[in-house]
C-alpha cells in the first residue's frame, strides 16, 4: 500500500474519537467562541503564565489611586512622558507585560500596548475583561 | 574500507529516530487530546486562522497525531503515518517560525499545559532536528 493511501486511511481512522471529542469530551472547546483580539489574553491564561509578569494600568491616575492589580505601575497616554521612563526603570525584559483599562469596552489598555510595541518594549499583552475581569475572578 | 558495525549502527540510528519522533506525537497529541479547549486557544493565539477551523483542528489533530505517532512505534501503516508526521511537522515548523517572526510572544502549545512558557524558539529548534529525523528516515528505507 502507497504511504498516501496509508495517509488517507489515518485520516479517516482520526475523524473516529475526533468526532467524539466533539460531541462528548467535557473540556471540548466552543464552537462559537468570542475570538481574542490580536494580543489579548484571558487573565486565567495569564495567571497560568506564573511570577514574570510586569502589570501596567492604563487607567486614570484617579483609578490606580483607588485600586489597582497589586505591582501594577500606572502608564497611561495622558500622561506617558512622564511615566513611561519610571516604567523603563522598573520592567526587566524578558518580563511579559499586560496591560488593562477599565472594562472590555475601553480602548486605553490597546492604545498603550500598541505605544509600548512601538518603543521596542516585547512581548505586551493586553488583558481582556480589563480591571472588571480582575476584580470578579479575584 | 568499510566500518563493519557500520549497518547496525545506522540501523539502531534509524530505530530510536522512529521512536522518539512516534513518542514525542503520541505524548504530545495526548497532552491535548485532554484539553482540547486549550488547545483551541493556544491555535488561536498564532493569529493563523479563524477561531471555528481552528476549534476543529483542536478536536482533530491531538487524535491524528496519537496515531500517527502509535502506528510509527509500532511499524503499522509506517509510510503513511511518517507522511502525516511529516506534513504536521512543516506545518506547524511555519506556525512557529511565523510566531516567532511576528514577535508574538506566545507558547508553542505543542504539548498541551504540559510545558507552559517553552516560547516559540526552542520549539522551532527542535521540529527542524525532527524534520532531520523524518528526512533520514525517508532516504534511509530500505
Amino acid at each position: 500500500m502507497t504511504a498516501v493511501r496509508q495517509a488517507l486511511l489515518i485520516l479517516l481512522a482520526a475523524l473516529i474519537p475526533a468526532s467524539l471529542t466533539a460531541a462528548f469530551h467535557p473540556r471540548r472547546p466552543a464552537w462559537s467562541q468570542e475570538a481574542l483580539a490580536p494580543g489579548e489574553e484571558t487573565l486565567p491564561t495569564i495567571l497560568n503564565w506564573g511570577d514574570n509578569l510586569f502589570w501596567v494600568d492604563a487607567r486614570s491616575a484617579e483609578d490606580y489611586a483607588a485600586e489597582h492589580v497589586p505591582g501594577a505601575i500606572l502608564l497611561n497616554l495622558e500622561d506617558w512622558d512622564r511615566l513611561f521612563p519610571k516604567f523603563l526603570d522598573r520592567w526587566s525584559p524578558g518580563q511579559r507585560v499586560v496591560v488593562y483599562c477599565s472594562a472590555s469596552t475601553c480602548e486605553l489598555s490597546r492604545d498603550v500596548a500598541e505605544r509600548l510595541r512601538k518603543n521596542g518594549i516585547s512581548p505586551v499583552f493586553v488583558l481582556k475583561g480589563g480591571w472588571e475581569a480582575w476584580k470578579s475572578k479575584r | 574500507m568499510r566500518f563493519p558495525a557500520w549497518p547496525r549502527l545506522v540501523e539502531v540510528s534509524r530505530l530510536l529516530m522512529r521512536i522518539v519522533l512516534g513518542a514525542l506525537f503520541l505524548l504530545g497529541g495526548a497532552a491535548k487530546a485532554y484539553d482540547p479547549g486549550t488547545f483551541a486557544t493556544e491555535i488561536q493565539r498564532y493569529n493563523l486562522i479563524p477561531w471555528l477551523p481552528g476549534a476543529i483542528a483542536a478536536v482533530y489533530l491531538p487524535w491524528l497525531e496519537i496515531l500517527a505517532g502509535l502506528l510509527l512505534i509500532l511499524r503499522r501503516f509506517e509510510r503513511g503515518a511518517l507522511l502525516l508526521i511529516t506534513c504536521l511537522l512543516v506545518v506547524f515548523t511555519f506556525a512557529l517560525a511565523s510566531a516567532t517572526f511576528r514577535g508574538l510572544g506566545i507558547d508553542c502549545g505543542c504539548f498541551g499545559k504540559a510545558f507552559a512558557a517553552t516560547g516559540t524558539i526552542f520549539p522551532l529548534i527542535r521540529n527542524v532536528l525532527l524534520l532531520a529525523f523524518t528526512a533520514c528516515l525517508w532516504f534511509g528505507r530500505q
